[in-house]
């Protein structure tokens, strides 16, 4: 029996009740593949890199299981036909990168804000830093 | 030096491999604020030579990277 983690991106258009029904439906679909529900995590609505099935958003469900390691296409063919689903990545974890998710769950999100801040600082620093050199190059060209 | 590798040093002022100065043992797909800096303006990785990553991040990097396009947290290409 191996841990894996499945991604799901749900339609973004079902409310709070529709997430937890099709999670419930979810959780079934692992279960009737021998498998069993580690951990739930919520990435809520988020806005798509690009368009998946016309849609434009998503709201990301990401859970940890475990699976028979025969049943795992089964598994992703059972994803595929569930229509509440428009994309989904299901990732075989060992055991280093399994503790790792089930330990510090709670701790990365709090380092994440901070991260988040800093990064934003340096981005702005590193636009304002570079424009001075980069515009004269494009005048050259369009002259 | 050429004027070409001290413009392209401007961006990534320090040549230091920025997850080894985290002392970041693993680089997750999820964590887009991270990634993101290291992706250019078309969506493309950047390469290890221009941002200073050492070999090991910048294999994990792609890796991530990679997944993530895979589920929609960055795109594959950025038309311009």
């Amino acid at each position: 029996m191996r841990s894996y983690q499945s991604v799901l991106i749900l339609k973004p258009d079902l409310d709070e009740a529709q997430v937890g029904e099709s999670l419930e439906k979810i959780t079934e679909l692992v279960k009737n593949h021998g498998g069993d529900i580690l951990k739930v995590d919520k990435w809520g609505k988020k806005r798509l890199a690009y368009k998946v099935k016309k849609n434009r958003f998503g709201y990301y469900l990401n859970i940890y299981h475990t699976c028979e390691n025969e049943s795992v296409p089964a598994l992703e063919a059972k994803y595929k036909l569930y229509d509440a689903i428009i994309k989904f990545m299901v990732l075989r974890l060992d055991d280093k990168e399994l503790e790792r998710a089930m330990g510090n769950g709670e701790e990365t999100e709090e380092g994440a804000v901070t991260d988040d801040a800093e990064v934003k600082k340096d981005e702005s620093e590193k636009t304002e830093a570079k424009e001075p050199e980069t515009v004269p190059a494009i005048d050259e060209r369009g002259i | 030096m050429g004027t070409a590798s001290t413009r392209k040093r401007s961006f990534f002022s320090q040549k230091i491999c920025r997850f080894c100065a985290d002392k970041a043992d693993h680089i997750d797909f999820d964590d887009i604020k991270n990634l993101k800096p290291l992706i250019s303006e078309r969506g493309k990785i950047v390469p290890s030579r221009i941002s200073g990553n050492c070999a090991k991040h910048q294999r994990q990097l792609t890796r991530a990277v990679k997944r993530a396009r895979n589920i929609a947290l960055l795109p594959f290409a950025v038309e311009v």
